[in-house]
Protein backbone atom coordinates (compact mmCIF):
# COMPACT_ATOMS: atom_id res chain seq x y z
CA UNK A 1 0.00 0.00 0.00
CA UNK A 2 1.03 3.19 -0.81
CA UNK A 3 -0.89 6.88 0.02
CA UNK A 4 -2.73 8.08 -2.52
CA UNK A 5 -3.25 4.82 -4.09
CA UNK A 6 -6.96 4.35 -5.60
CA UNK A 7 -9.18 2.53 -3.32
CA UNK A 8 -10.08 -0.14 -5.79
CA UNK A 9 -6.10 -1.02 -7.07
CA UNK A 10 -5.57 -1.69 -2.81
CA UNK A 11 -8.45 -3.71 -2.72
CA UNK A 12 -6.93 -5.65 -5.55
CA UNK A 13 -3.28 -6.09 -4.24
CA UNK A 14 -4.83 -6.73 -0.66
CA UNK A 15 -8.55 -8.63 -0.48
CA UNK A 16 -8.23 -8.65 3.36
CA UNK A 17 -7.50 -4.97 3.62
CA UNK A 18 -9.60 -3.41 6.63
CA UNK A 19 -11.12 0.36 5.93
CA UNK A 20 -11.02 2.44 8.93
CA UNK A 21 -13.53 5.68 8.64
CA UNK A 22 -12.04 9.02 9.85
CA UNK A 23 -12.08 9.86 12.74
CA UNK A 24 -11.11 13.26 13.36
CA UNK A 25 -13.02 13.70 16.76
CA UNK A 26 -11.18 10.70 18.47
CA UNK A 27 -7.77 12.06 16.87
CA UNK A 28 -8.56 15.39 18.22
CA UNK A 29 -9.44 14.37 21.29
CA UNK A 30 -6.01 12.16 21.89
CA UNK A 31 -3.96 15.14 20.67
CA UNK A 32 -5.87 17.09 23.52
CA UNK A 33 -5.03 14.48 26.41
CA UNK A 34 -1.21 14.71 25.62
CA UNK A 35 -1.37 18.83 25.26
CA UNK A 36 -2.92 18.43 28.95
CA UNK A 37 -0.49 16.05 30.30
CA UNK A 38 1.88 18.32 29.02
CA UNK A 39 0.19 21.16 30.88
CA UNK A 40 -0.17 19.59 33.85
CA UNK A 41 3.97 18.83 33.78
CA UNK A 42 3.94 22.60 33.83
CA UNK A 43 4.81 23.28 29.60
CA UNK A 44 3.04 26.16 28.45
CA UNK A 45 2.35 24.33 24.76
CA UNK A 46 1.43 26.22 21.93
CA UNK A 47 -0.32 23.62 19.22
CA UNK A 48 0.54 23.70 15.49
CA UNK A 49 -1.68 21.17 14.29
CA UNK A 50 -2.41 17.14 15.83
CA UNK A 51 0.84 15.77 16.33
CA UNK A 52 3.01 19.48 16.53
CA UNK A 53 3.63 21.22 19.49
CA UNK A 54 6.12 23.88 20.86
CA UNK A 55 7.13 24.90 24.37
CA UNK A 56 9.00 27.28 25.79
CA UNK A 57 11.99 24.91 28.15
CA UNK A 58 13.14 28.30 30.02
CA UNK A 59 10.23 28.22 32.74
CA UNK A 60 10.68 24.66 33.41
CA UNK A 61 14.31 24.02 33.43
CA UNK A 62 14.81 24.52 37.21
CA UNK A 63 11.99 22.49 37.79
CA UNK A 64 13.60 19.50 36.13
CA UNK A 65 17.30 20.23 36.89
CA UNK A 66 17.83 21.66 33.21
CA UNK A 67 17.26 21.20 29.40
CA UNK A 68 17.79 17.58 28.66
CA UNK A 69 15.64 16.17 32.48
CA UNK A 70 12.78 18.71 31.33
CA UNK A 71 12.62 16.94 27.58
CA UNK A 72 12.72 13.87 29.11
CA UNK A 73 9.57 14.62 31.38
CA UNK A 74 8.09 16.19 28.41
CA UNK A 75 8.51 12.76 26.29
CA UNK A 76 7.09 11.00 29.45
CA UNK A 77 4.30 13.16 29.87
CA UNK A 78 3.50 12.25 26.00
CA UNK A 79 3.74 8.43 26.35
CA UNK A 80 5.22 5.40 25.32
CA UNK A 81 1.69 4.53 23.04
CA UNK A 82 2.95 7.19 20.56
CA UNK A 83 6.23 7.60 18.97
CA UNK A 84 7.32 10.81 20.25
CA UNK A 85 10.58 12.84 19.53
CA UNK A 86 11.78 16.22 20.66
CA UNK A 87 13.83 18.67 19.66
CA UNK A 88 15.41 21.46 20.96
CA UNK A 89 16.74 25.14 19.73
CA UNK A 90 16.94 28.25 19.97
CA UNK A 91 14.99 28.94 17.29
CA UNK A 92 11.19 27.12 16.72
CA UNK A 93 12.71 26.44 13.13
CA UNK A 94 15.88 24.52 14.15
CA UNK A 95 14.19 22.61 16.96
CA UNK A 96 11.43 21.28 14.51
CA UNK A 97 13.84 20.63 12.37
CA UNK A 98 15.95 18.31 15.40
CA UNK A 99 12.56 17.03 16.23
CA UNK A 100 12.08 15.34 12.82
CA UNK A 101 14.99 14.14 12.71
CA UNK A 102 15.33 12.54 16.48
CA UNK A 103 14.41 8.63 16.75
CA UNK A 104 11.46 8.05 18.59
CA UNK A 105 11.62 8.82 22.23
CA UNK A 106 15.11 10.94 21.52
CA UNK A 107 15.26 14.30 23.01
CA UNK A 108 17.90 16.12 19.98
CA UNK A 109 19.25 19.25 21.42
CA UNK A 110 20.89 21.90 18.78
CA UNK A 111 22.50 24.69 20.50
CA UNK A 112 23.05 28.30 18.51
CA UNK A 113 26.32 28.00 17.49
CA UNK A 114 25.72 24.52 15.68
CA UNK A 115 22.33 25.15 14.52
CA UNK A 116 23.51 26.32 10.79
CA UNK A 117 26.27 23.54 10.39
CA UNK A 118 23.09 20.85 11.94
CA UNK A 119 20.53 22.34 9.46
CA UNK A 120 22.74 22.13 6.33
CA UNK A 121 22.47 19.02 5.08
CA UNK A 122 18.92 18.41 5.85
CA UNK A 123 15.94 18.03 2.89
CA UNK A 124 14.74 21.44 2.11
CA UNK A 125 11.18 19.97 2.45
CA UNK A 126 11.64 20.63 6.18
CA UNK A 127 11.07 24.29 4.94
CA UNK A 128 7.36 26.03 5.01
CA UNK A 129 7.49 26.17 1.12
CA UNK A 130 5.07 25.50 -1.12
CA UNK A 131 5.02 22.21 -3.13
CA UNK A 132 5.67 23.81 -6.49
CA UNK A 133 8.66 25.50 -5.15
CA UNK A 134 10.63 22.24 -3.99
CA UNK A 135 10.75 21.05 -7.14
CA UNK A 136 11.55 24.53 -9.13
CA UNK A 137 14.65 24.62 -6.20
CA UNK A 138 15.37 20.75 -7.28
CA UNK A 139 15.27 21.36 -11.50
CA UNK A 140 17.93 24.20 -9.58
CA UNK A 141 20.23 21.71 -8.03
CA UNK A 142 19.32 22.73 -4.57
CA UNK A 143 18.08 19.83 -2.72
CA UNK A 144 19.21 21.06 0.99
CA UNK A 145 18.86 23.50 3.77
CA UNK A 146 22.69 24.51 3.42
CA UNK A 147 22.87 24.83 -0.31
CA UNK A 148 19.32 27.46 -0.03
CA UNK A 149 21.39 28.94 2.48
CA UNK A 150 24.28 29.91 0.70
CA UNK A 151 22.70 31.18 -2.17
CA UNK A 152 22.08 35.69 -2.09
CA UNK A 153 19.36 36.29 -0.22
CA UNK A 154 18.45 38.86 -3.08
CA UNK A 155 18.89 36.52 -5.48
CA UNK A 156 16.11 34.01 -3.72
CA UNK A 157 13.91 36.75 -2.81
CA UNK A 158 13.78 37.76 -6.60
CA UNK A 159 13.30 34.31 -7.95
CA UNK A 160 10.54 32.99 -5.36
CA UNK A 161 9.52 36.08 -4.20
CA UNK A 162 8.54 36.79 0.04
CA UNK A 163 8.09 33.04 0.90
CA UNK A 164 11.31 31.93 -0.88
CA UNK A 165 12.77 34.70 1.07
CA UNK A 166 11.61 33.98 4.51
CA UNK A 167 12.47 30.08 3.77
CA UNK A 168 16.14 31.70 2.79
CA UNK A 169 15.97 33.55 6.37
CA UNK A 170 15.28 30.67 8.13
CA UNK A 171 17.76 27.74 6.61
CA UNK A 172 20.77 30.39 7.06
CA UNK A 173 19.44 31.17 10.91
CA UNK A 174 19.06 35.11 10.17
CA UNK A 175 15.46 35.26 10.58
CA UNK A 176 14.21 37.56 13.46
CA UNK A 177 12.02 35.90 16.41
CA UNK A 178 9.37 37.98 14.98
CA UNK A 179 10.14 36.05 11.51
CA UNK A 180 10.40 32.83 13.23
CA UNK A 181 7.78 33.42 15.98
CA UNK A 182 7.63 33.44 19.44
CA UNK A 183 6.23 30.64 21.25
CA UNK A 184 2.71 31.74 22.62
CA UNK A 185 1.15 29.08 24.85
CA UNK A 186 -2.27 28.62 25.08
CA UNK A 187 -4.69 28.96 27.26
CA UNK A 188 -5.70 26.05 29.18
CA UNK A 189 -8.68 24.74 28.03
CA UNK A 190 -11.83 24.30 29.64
CA UNK A 191 -13.23 20.73 30.31
CA UNK A 192 -17.18 21.66 30.03
CA UNK A 193 -18.81 19.17 27.70
CA UNK A 194 -22.23 17.04 28.14
CA UNK A 195 -22.95 13.82 26.54
CA UNK A 196 -26.51 12.59 24.87
CA UNK A 197 -26.71 9.01 24.19
CA UNK A 198 -29.50 7.87 21.98
CA UNK A 199 -31.02 4.56 22.28
CA UNK A 200 -31.24 4.30 18.42
CA UNK A 201 -29.43 5.89 15.79
CA UNK A 202 -30.98 9.60 14.79
CA UNK A 203 -30.81 11.30 11.93
CA UNK A 204 -34.12 13.65 12.14
CA UNK A 205 -33.27 16.95 11.99
CA UNK A 206 -35.79 17.74 14.65
CA UNK A 207 -34.86 15.12 17.09
CA UNK A 208 -30.95 16.44 16.60
CA UNK A 209 -31.96 19.59 17.64
CA UNK A 210 -34.20 19.03 20.59
CA UNK A 211 -31.44 16.77 21.99
CA UNK A 212 -28.64 19.61 21.35
CA UNK A 213 -31.01 22.02 23.20
CA UNK A 214 -31.19 19.16 26.61
CA UNK A 215 -27.28 19.70 26.45
CA UNK A 216 -27.23 23.66 25.99
CA UNK A 217 -29.60 23.86 29.11
CA UNK A 218 -27.21 21.12 31.31
CA UNK A 219 -23.79 23.08 30.26
CA UNK A 220 -25.45 26.76 30.78
CA UNK A 221 -26.61 25.30 34.39
CA UNK A 222 -23.13 23.93 35.34
CA UNK A 223 -21.28 25.62 38.01
CA UNK A 224 -17.78 25.73 36.84
CA UNK A 225 -19.13 27.96 34.42
CA UNK A 226 -19.19 30.65 37.15
CA UNK A 227 -21.35 33.20 34.77
CA UNK A 228 -18.92 33.18 32.07
CA UNK A 229 -20.43 33.16 28.74
CA UNK A 230 -18.44 30.80 26.06
CA UNK A 231 -16.86 31.84 23.34
CA UNK A 232 -16.01 28.95 21.35
CA UNK A 233 -18.79 25.77 21.26
CA UNK A 234 -17.90 22.42 19.54
CA UNK A 235 -20.58 20.16 18.38
CA UNK A 236 -19.24 16.30 18.18
CA UNK A 237 -21.14 13.43 17.19
CA UNK A 238 -20.71 9.63 16.96
CA UNK A 239 -22.02 8.62 13.51
CA UNK A 240 -23.53 4.64 12.99
CA UNK A 241 -20.13 2.99 11.21
CA UNK A 242 -18.06 3.96 13.75
CA UNK A 243 -17.25 7.38 12.42
CA UNK A 244 -17.17 10.71 14.16
CA UNK A 245 -18.03 14.28 13.21
CA UNK A 246 -17.37 17.45 14.60
CA UNK A 247 -17.93 21.67 14.18
CA UNK A 248 -16.73 24.43 15.60
CA UNK A 249 -18.32 27.55 16.18
CA UNK A 250 -16.35 30.33 17.45
CA UNK A 251 -18.90 33.33 18.70
CA UNK A 252 -18.61 36.90 17.26
CA UNK A 253 -19.53 38.12 20.49
CA UNK A 254 -19.56 35.32 23.45
CA UNK A 255 -23.06 34.35 25.06
CA UNK A 256 -24.86 32.75 27.25
CA UNK A 257 -28.28 33.55 26.06
CA UNK A 258 -29.60 29.70 25.23
CA UNK A 259 -31.68 30.67 21.85
CA UNK A 260 -28.81 33.13 20.85
CA UNK A 261 -26.62 29.56 21.05
CA UNK A 262 -29.04 27.84 19.73
CA UNK A 263 -29.33 29.77 16.20
CA UNK A 264 -25.85 29.40 16.31
CA UNK A 265 -25.44 25.83 16.36
CA UNK A 266 -28.63 24.31 15.41
CA UNK A 267 -27.75 24.91 11.33
CA UNK A 268 -24.46 22.72 12.12
CA UNK A 269 -26.68 19.77 12.73
CA UNK A 270 -27.77 19.80 9.13
CA UNK A 271 -24.12 19.06 8.22
CA UNK A 272 -24.38 15.29 9.39
CA UNK A 273 -23.46 12.92 7.16
CA UNK A 274 -24.96 9.93 9.15
CA UNK A 275 -27.68 9.24 11.93
CA UNK A 276 -25.94 9.66 15.05
CA UNK A 277 -25.63 7.35 17.87
CA UNK A 278 -24.03 9.75 20.64
CA UNK A 279 -24.07 13.85 20.47
CA UNK A 280 -21.90 16.07 22.64
CA UNK A 281 -21.40 19.43 23.35
CA UNK A 282 -18.68 20.96 24.73
CA UNK A 283 -17.63 24.62 25.83
CA UNK A 284 -13.99 24.99 24.21
CA UNK A 285 -13.37 28.06 25.47
CA UNK A 286 -15.18 30.58 27.70
CA UNK A 287 -15.13 34.43 27.98
CA UNK A 288 -13.46 36.37 31.09
CA UNK A 289 -16.27 38.55 31.91
CA UNK A 290 -19.48 37.67 33.53
CA UNK A 291 -21.25 40.78 32.31
CA UNK A 292 -22.12 42.81 29.06
CA UNK A 293 -22.11 46.97 28.65
CA UNK A 294 -25.75 48.19 28.12
CA UNK A 295 -26.35 51.27 26.45
CA UNK A 296 -28.17 53.99 28.74
CA UNK A 297 -29.72 54.97 25.45
CA UNK A 298 -31.35 53.23 22.74
CA UNK A 299 -29.52 54.42 19.50
CA UNK A 300 -31.81 55.78 17.02
CA UNK A 301 -32.48 57.80 13.69
CA UNK A 302 -29.20 58.60 12.25
CA UNK A 303 -27.38 56.41 14.36
CA UNK A 304 -29.27 53.53 14.17
CA UNK A 305 -29.02 53.69 10.35
CA UNK A 306 -25.27 54.06 10.57
CA UNK A 307 -24.92 50.84 12.16
CA UNK A 308 -27.32 49.03 10.36
CA UNK A 309 -25.39 50.02 6.96
CA UNK A 310 -22.16 48.88 8.91
CA UNK A 311 -23.38 45.85 9.75
CA UNK A 312 -24.66 45.39 5.74
CA UNK A 313 -21.17 46.65 4.91
CA UNK A 314 -19.60 43.52 7.21
CA UNK A 315 -21.97 41.10 5.53
CA UNK A 316 -20.93 42.01 2.00
CA UNK A 317 -17.98 41.69 2.83
CA UNK A 318 -18.44 38.12 4.68
CA UNK A 319 -20.61 37.01 1.79
CA UNK A 320 -19.63 39.12 -1.57
CA UNK A 321 -21.56 41.13 -3.82
CA UNK A 322 -25.31 40.32 -3.66
CA UNK A 323 -24.99 38.98 -0.23
CA UNK A 324 -27.74 41.90 0.60
CA UNK A 325 -31.23 42.34 -1.06
CA UNK A 326 -34.31 43.80 -0.77
CA UNK A 327 -37.78 41.81 -1.38
CA UNK A 328 -39.67 43.81 -4.14
CA UNK A 329 -43.73 42.75 -4.05
CA UNK A 330 -44.15 42.26 -7.87
CA UNK A 331 -47.63 40.52 -8.06
CA UNK A 332 -48.26 40.21 -4.25
CA UNK A 333 -51.93 39.27 -4.90
CA UNK A 334 -50.94 36.12 -7.59
CA UNK A 335 -51.87 32.78 -6.45
CA UNK A 336 -48.51 31.12 -7.61
CA UNK A 337 -46.41 32.00 -4.81
CA UNK A 338 -43.04 32.66 -6.56
CA UNK A 339 -44.32 35.00 -8.52
CA UNK A 340 -45.58 37.56 -6.02
CA UNK A 341 -42.02 39.10 -5.03
CA UNK A 342 -38.18 39.05 -5.92
CA UNK A 343 -35.32 39.24 -4.24
CA UNK A 344 -32.98 42.72 -5.97
CA UNK A 345 -29.65 42.48 -4.71
CA UNK A 346 -28.31 45.65 -3.12
CA UNK A 347 -25.32 47.39 -3.41
CA UNK A 348 -25.97 50.87 -1.77
CA UNK B 1 -32.81 32.14 -13.70
CA UNK B 2 -36.89 31.32 -14.32
CA UNK B 3 -37.15 27.56 -13.98
CA UNK B 4 -40.76 27.82 -12.90
CA UNK B 5 -43.85 28.86 -14.65
CA UNK B 6 -44.32 32.46 -14.33
CA UNK B 7 -45.80 35.40 -15.74
CA UNK B 8 -43.46 36.84 -18.89
CA UNK B 9 -43.22 40.30 -17.36
CA UNK B 10 -42.10 39.41 -13.51
CA UNK B 11 -39.04 36.86 -15.54
CA UNK B 12 -38.10 39.79 -17.35
CA UNK B 13 -38.04 42.47 -14.90
CA UNK B 14 -35.95 39.82 -12.45
CA UNK B 15 -33.31 39.81 -15.58
CA UNK B 16 -33.00 43.32 -15.52
CA UNK B 17 -32.70 43.71 -12.07
CA UNK B 18 -30.51 40.55 -11.68
CA UNK B 19 -32.87 39.22 -8.83
CA UNK B 20 -33.97 35.69 -7.91
CA UNK B 21 -37.60 34.90 -7.20
CA UNK B 22 -38.54 34.52 -3.96
CA UNK B 23 -40.00 31.02 -2.74
CA UNK B 24 -39.52 28.95 -5.64
CA UNK B 25 -40.52 25.52 -5.27
CA UNK B 26 -38.08 22.60 -4.52
CA UNK B 27 -38.38 19.14 -5.62
CA UNK B 28 -39.75 16.63 -3.04
CA UNK B 29 -39.93 13.14 -2.46
CA UNK B 30 -43.41 12.44 -1.66
CA UNK B 31 -45.22 8.90 -2.19
CA UNK B 32 -48.89 9.41 -2.36
CA UNK B 33 -52.19 7.20 -1.71
CA UNK B 34 -54.04 6.19 -5.01
CA UNK B 35 -56.17 9.26 -4.15
CA UNK B 36 -53.56 11.71 -4.69
CA UNK B 37 -52.81 12.16 -1.08
CA UNK B 38 -49.44 12.59 0.18
CA UNK B 39 -48.58 9.80 2.51
CA UNK B 40 -44.60 10.00 3.19
CA UNK B 41 -42.53 13.34 2.37
CA UNK B 42 -38.69 13.54 2.35
CA UNK B 43 -38.69 9.67 4.31
CA UNK B 44 -41.26 11.27 6.68
CA UNK B 45 -44.78 9.55 7.59
CA UNK B 46 -47.92 12.46 7.24
CA UNK B 47 -49.65 12.79 10.65
CA UNK B 48 -51.82 14.88 8.85
CA UNK B 49 -53.30 16.33 6.03
CA UNK B 50 -54.68 19.91 7.18
CA UNK B 51 -55.97 21.63 4.21
CA UNK B 52 -56.10 20.83 0.27
CA UNK B 53 -56.25 23.53 -2.81
CA UNK B 54 -56.02 23.49 -6.23
CA UNK B 55 -54.45 26.30 -8.15
CA UNK B 56 -55.52 26.03 -12.03
CA UNK B 57 -53.98 29.45 -13.98
CA UNK B 58 -52.32 30.87 -16.69
CA UNK B 59 -54.08 28.08 -19.14
CA UNK B 60 -54.40 30.83 -22.00
CA UNK B 61 -50.36 30.84 -21.76
CA UNK B 62 -47.67 28.46 -23.01
CA UNK B 63 -46.77 28.19 -19.41
CA UNK B 64 -50.11 26.89 -17.66
CA UNK B 65 -50.19 26.37 -13.95
CA UNK B 66 -52.01 22.78 -12.78
CA UNK B 67 -51.26 22.34 -8.84
CA UNK B 68 -52.52 20.56 -5.95
CA UNK B 69 -51.74 21.73 -2.56
CA UNK B 70 -51.00 19.75 0.47
CA UNK B 71 -50.33 21.20 4.08
CA UNK B 72 -49.66 18.31 6.11
CA UNK B 73 -48.09 17.74 9.50
CA UNK B 74 -45.15 15.59 9.54
CA UNK B 75 -44.55 12.92 12.28
CA UNK B 76 -42.14 14.47 13.56
CA UNK B 77 -44.00 17.59 13.72
CA UNK B 78 -42.67 19.53 11.42
CA UNK B 79 -44.99 21.78 9.25
CA UNK B 80 -44.81 21.42 5.28
CA UNK B 81 -46.32 22.39 2.26
CA UNK B 82 -46.31 19.93 -0.96
CA UNK B 83 -48.12 19.92 -4.02
CA UNK B 84 -48.44 18.06 -7.02
CA UNK B 85 -47.65 19.78 -10.65
CA UNK B 86 -50.50 18.12 -13.03
CA UNK B 87 -47.81 19.27 -15.92
CA UNK B 88 -44.54 17.87 -14.80
CA UNK B 89 -46.27 15.04 -13.11
CA UNK B 90 -43.77 15.65 -10.44
CA UNK B 91 -43.97 16.86 -6.21
CA UNK B 92 -42.82 20.00 -5.26
CA UNK B 93 -41.91 21.55 -1.76
CA UNK B 94 -42.87 25.52 -1.08
CA UNK B 95 -43.86 28.10 1.61
CA UNK B 96 -47.85 28.92 0.27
Amino acid sequence: MRPGMRLGEALATCPELELVEQDPATAEQAWEEILRRLEDAGFAVESVEPGTVFFDSKGVERLYGGLEPALKRALRAVGTAWDARVGAAERRFAALAAANVARPGQALIVSDDRSRSFLAPLPLTLLPLERARYAELEELGIRTIGQLAGLPGGAVSERLGPDGRRAWSLAGGHSTVAEDGRVQPRRPAVALHETLEFPEAVGNELTLRRGLAVLLDRLLARPERAGRPPRKVAVWARLVGGASWRRTVTLREPTADPARLRAALSSKLAELPAPALKLRLEFSQLAEHTGEQLELVAAEGEVLQGRLREGLRQVRAAVGAGGVSTVVEVAPWSRIPEARALLVPRDD
Amino acid sequence: MVTHPGSARVARAARRLNARRLNTPSPALVEAHAGGLPSRVNRQEVAVVREEWRVVDRWWTEEPVTRRYFDVVLESGENAVVYYDGDSGSWFTQRA
